[in-house]
């Protein structure tokens, strides 16, 4: 529609003065060579941690639930806790993909992809938890909804455990989707940059993507879809957690702030695994340019937001407890402060509640070490979470005689250990297959976030800076009249008069700076056109697309650099995007000096201006 | 046009409704309650707190969004930023409203709050609750005064402090300064965690210790929900009418869009909140908790399911389009509606509870019913009042409160008690009063200041705003 305008005070979000060309070479390296001797250290050791966790899971089928520690006060334990645990942290990819961009910030696109990737990745490693603690894995197929053939015997659909398969598995889906559908465009970057069979695979995972105008289009609606049905999603899939505990008459378990607190506990753990895996990710990958301080600083904020939501729900819950004068209910409480668990509480406590709050200090929020050790310690609070609120709670009941301790074996231990291998391989494998951040969502915020463009180091100056840059200048805006009005009168007031025209499919295309004589008060272009056709490469396609970004004449297209040139190419994608434009200033220039020979002798030479 | 005036029209209409309120309220004082608890003026006290609670509320959500806004770094919100000052400050007004009900609270009114009936946590009076006396740590008349002077007073405190760093800005700040806007900053993030535990707390004492034994850990998060809805509602309508007088022009369809957005994604998680208390509540079943809804579900039918059709189905499925959020005719539709949706909610919060006390009081004070008199507490039964209904639910409880709780909720569920079964006249013409008195005050804080915060850093990518 329009050139975004952006305020001063915002801090760049690419740094490093980012060309659309180097963001494709930065974000597509890691797909494009070995993996270096870290990499290859962290993927066999999450190895070992999934073949220990499989050996783990078959020693619990072959022996049966026997193995655990489970008995009949406390029958949930590790396995339902591991469960809730992941859940929760696959919470934050889809946040950020889909409720970040309904608040417009533009930080998530940083992390979006990898968010996502992890989003799947620990659904996966939750899943398996409901398969195995059933003990019988062969009788799984009884969480299915489906008529069989023993009669009228169906699941319970009054369980909340089966709204959980519902919900989990329409999560997984749709989340799925959304980082596929993201990653089309991307997958076709790498193809276009591939050779041999990389190129197959590479072609066949892009869905022949071509980048032309329609498939921008509908991948645009595409993701809006997605992203409308995600966003309840990430709602209901805690809620219904939620409701595995809340609907129960268990005191502890049924109270009805339940939902909201743990949808926001789960995207408290979410992001906080989003940092542990984007601290490492960034340094490892060299991403320190996409993913800066200033969105390391975004997420802790968050951490700092929903940790305190958390705390909000732990104290309304213990001060409800003792309002409701429902003895059963304070007894739940004060067992799981001074009870035989009290560490776990007061260790969900600190973790979860206090120690989040250094991050009121910005000091604090910028800190790679400070943050890194935080996220992890916000982890282990919401494992404690988990742990107190199932195995706490469980172990005293009604029935002092019926009193029990649970500790875990270590064949749960194993297959806990287990899950973190699959999570890591996983992530480790799709760091090198995959580009770890979105190069087209980042390419499409270039202009509003480069630093070259915004932020205290700025060197290219949107007319809409000038207020920043030189203090004197003062805006002349209009304040009668559409939004138009008030965009051509800022122009005009501008010192300089660039021209900014809009392009295709939203994306702003480079300003071009020219002579000032040649435009009028409103900015547009009153001098004498050349025909840029007549430069090998150029058709009367291109040529619109030049005059839209400010090119008109040989002379202006000879004194623009091919960068430039390129990104004004890029801005249309499709064919557009992939078109060298390396000679042009030179043919411009030949043809603004006269030298026709020349330039016809040369073009002769060239290959489609190439 | 940035600088506000009221015309003399305005006025006019403004004061006449505000007389319209007065009037309502003295004929509601005189002749309002229903006909068995005459006397008491329980309905004129109910309507003062209900729409001070609801008004109040929605200052305190327009403080409240705005410092999370600012804190978020969002900039579209810049341009009607004024207005959402203009709605903070009226906390002030707020903090004289509630006083009122501190004040008689303290001096031993307890026709709204059962729990502050003398000899009601003394056991050996025959008015004597357990439960009652147990929660008598927060639920008591120094605590509701204390308290309530206090939280407004630091709320009201942020407010004027954010208002006047907004408006030092304008004056003493320049572009590029972006000074002020850090203090703003600073200030906001502060008042974030005070008011997520305050709001809660206050909202507990108002409005959820009105049903006294019942409870529920949503509730806070339920109600401050509603305020919020009720605020965006106000706001859009509210911008919408300046825009036809020619106010805030750089206010487009884009932003109307994000607030229409704000709107419908609110109103579903309202419902989510509602959902989520309600299904809980219903699914376990304890006698306790159900009551609530019970008593709402058999004997305020009209209310408890319209509450429902004019918070979710209408603004689900009128904002669901883009379109509708972008034209003002549907916006102003469905706002109107949200806004009393609202006000609704908070009377199905409030009079049936409300309601309830004031025949337990009545029957307390006559001695004609005597339930009370002669009851000890795990032994009380039911009375021909339980109601059909009620005891499978009571049969179920975990142990004797339930009983007693049961018991008491029973009343007056058969007849239709106007301002209390359903608003009547006069409760819409004290709302239409209140909602004049709180437009005229936030006109009388728009026309004394800029509607431009002309040194904001985010006013032009505020005014450049795109969804």
């Amino acid at each position: 529609m329009s050139h975004a305008v952006v305020s001063p005070i915002r801090e760049p979000l690419i740094t490093g003065n980012k060309t659309y060309h180097q963001i494709t070479e930065d974000l597509c390296a890691p797909t494009e060579k070995a993996p270096g001797g870290a990499w290859v250290i962290a993927f066999m050791l999450s190895l070992m941690c999934m073949t220990f966790g499989v050996f783990c899971i078959l020693w619990t089928i072959w022996f049966g639930i026997g193995s655990w520690n489970l008995n009949r006060t406390i029958g949930w334990g590790w396995d339902i806790t591991n469960f809730v645990w992941w859940i929760g942290i696959g919470h934050a990819g889809t946040l950020i993909s889909a409720i970040l961009l309904l608040f417009r910030q533009k930080w998530r696109t940083g992390v979006n992809r990898a968010a996502e990737a992890m989003t799947i990745f620990a659904v996966m490693c939750a899943a398996l938890f409901p398969g195995i603690h059933v003990g019988r894995m062969w009788v799984v197929f009884f969480f299915f909804p489906y008529p069989n053939t023993r009669g009228p015997l169906w699941v319970n659909f009054n369980s909340p455990l089966l709204w959980d398969l519902f919900a989990i598995s329409t999560y997984f889906t749709v989340s799925l989707l959304f980082w596929y559908t993201g990653l089309v465009p991307d997958f076709a970057t790498v193809r276009d940059r591939a050779k041999g069979i990389r190129k197959k695979i590479y072609g066949f995972l892009s869905f022949g993507w071509t980048g032309s105008a329609k498939h921008w289009q509908r991948w645009e609606s595409l993701s809006l879809i997605l992203a409308g049905i995600a966003t309840p999603l990430v709602l209901s899939v805690h809620t219904i957690v939620s409701f595995d505990f809340a609907t129960s008459v268990i005191p502890g378990w049924h109270t009805t702030i339940f939902p909201p607190y743990f949808v926001a506990g789960a995207i408290f753990s979410g992001f906080a695994m989003v940092l542990t895996l984007m601290l490492i990710t960034r340094k490892v990958l060299h991403l320190e340019d996409y993913i800066t301080i200033e969105h390391i600083e975004s997420m802790n904020k968050v951490i700092l937001a929903t940790g305190s939501i958390v705390g909000v729900a732990y104290l309304t819950e213990l001060f409800v407890a003792w309002y409701s004068q429902y003895p059963y209910e304070q007894f739940a409480f004060f067992n799981r402060a001074v009870g035989p668990y009290y560490w776990s509480y007061w260790g969900m406590m600190a973790c979860n509640v206090i120690t989040p709050q250094l991050f009121w200090s910005r000091k604090m929020r910028r800190s790679i070490f400070w943050t890194f050790l935080l996220s992890i310690v916000v982890n282990i609070g919401m494992w404690f979470e988990r742990f107190v609120i199932i195995a706490t709670t469980l172990a005293r009941d009604y029935l002092p005689s019926s009193w029990s301790y649970y500790v875990p074996t270590w064949v749960e231990i194993g297959i806990f250990i287990g899950t973190i291998g699959i999570f890591f391989v996983l992530y480790l494998l799709f760091t090198r297959v995959a580009p770890v951040v979105a190069i087209a969502e980042i390419k499409s915020i270039l202009k509003t976030g480069g630093n070259q463009y915004v932020g205290p180091n700025a060197t290219h100056h949107h007319h809409h800076d000038h207020g920043h840059s030189d203090h004197g200048v003062q805006h002349a805006f209009q304040k009668g009249g559409d939004h138009a009005g008030t965009h051509d009168a800022a122009i005009a007031a501008a010192p300089i008069a660039p021209v900014v025209k809009e392009a295709v499919a939203e994306k702003e295309v480079e300003k071009v700076e020219a002579k000032s004589n040649d435009f009028d008060a409103a900015g547009n272009f009153i001098g004498k056109k050349d025909d840029l056709t007549k430069v090998e490469g150029i058709g009367p396609k291109v040529q619109e697309h030049l005059n839209n970004a400010g090119i008109f004449t040989w002379a202006q297209l000879a004194n623009t650099e091919v960068s430039k040139i390129k990104s004004v190419l890029e801005a249309q994608g499709g064919v557009y995007a992939r078109m060298v434009p390396g000679t042009w200033p030179e043919q411009a220039k030949m043809a603004h000096e006269g030298r026709w020979d020349e330039l016809q002798k040369w073009q002769d030479e060239l290959d489609g201006g190439v | 046009m940035v600088d506000f005036t009221i015309t003399g029209k305005e006025r006019t209409t403004l004061f006449a409704f505000m007389a319209l309120g007065v009037v309502c309220l003295i004929a509601t004082f005189l002749w309002g309650d229903p006909s068995d608890i005459e006397g008491h003026h329980t309905r004129f006290w109910a309507n003062i707190l209900h729409n001070s609670v609801f008004f109040t509320g929605i200052a305190f959500t327009a403080l409240f969004v705005t410092c999370a806004f600012t804190t978020a770094y969002a900039g579209w919100f810049t341009i009607l930023k004024r207005v959402w000052e203009a709605f903070y400050l009226f906390i002030g007004v707020g903090l004289i409203l509630m006083a009122i009900f501190g004040v008689a609270t303290f001096l031993g009114m307890h026709d709204l709050y059962h729990w502050n009936m003398e000899g009601i946590t003394d056991p050996d009076s025959p008015v004597y609750d357990e439960l009652l006396a147990g929660k008598k740590g927060f639920l008591n008349k120094n605590v509701f005064l204390i308290g309530t002077v206090v939280v407004l007073a630091v709320w009201y405190f942020f407010a004027t402090k954010l208002r006047s760093i907004s408006i030092a800005e304008d004056k003493d700040g320049s572009k590029g300064d972006f000074s002020f806007h850090y203090n703003i900053r600073w200030w906001a993030a502060l008042f974030l965690p005070i008011a997520a535990f305050t709001s809660a707390a206050m909202i507990w004492q108002w409005v959820m210790s009105i049903d006294s034994h019942w409870y529920s850990t949503m509730f806070a998060w339920y109600a401050t929900a509603s305020w919020f809805v009720s605020c965006l509602a106000l706001t859009i309508l509210l911008l919408i009418y300046m825009k036809s007088r020619g106010y805030m022009e750089a206010i487009t369809g884009e932003h109307l869009h994000d607030l229409g957005k704000y709107l419908f994604a609110f109103s579903i998680f309202w419902t989510y909140l509602w959902f989520s208390q309600y299904m809980l509540i219903w699914y376990a079943n304890v006698g306790e908790e159900t009551i609530y809804f019970r008593t709402r579900v058999d004997q305020f039918p009209v209310l408890f399911y319209v509450n429902l059709v004019i918070n979710f189905l209408v603004p689900f499925f009128v904002l669901m389009r883009n379109s509708t959020k972008r034209k003002y005719g549907t916006l102003i539709f469905v706002c109107v509606i949200v806004l009393f949706g609202h006000w609704w909610d908070f009377f199905q919060m409030i009079r049936p509870g409300v309601l309830h006390t004031a025949h337990e009081v009545h029957a307390m004070h006559e001695g004609g019913h005597g339930a009370h008199a002669t009851k000890d507490v795990s032994g009380h039964g039911h009375d021909d009042h339980a109601g059909h209904g009620h005891d499978d639910h009571a049969a179920h409880g975990h142990d004797d409160h339930a009983s007693h709780g049961d018991g008491e909720h029973g009343h007056g569920h058969s007849s239709f008690v106007s301002g209390f079964t359903l608003p009547g006249f006069l409760d819409l013409g004290t709302m239409l009063g209140f909602l004049a008195f709180f437009l005229y005050f936030v006109m009388g804080r728009m026309a004394s200041t800029s509607l431009e915060p002309a040194n904001d850093p985010f006013l032009e990518e505020s005014m450049h705003h795109h969804t």
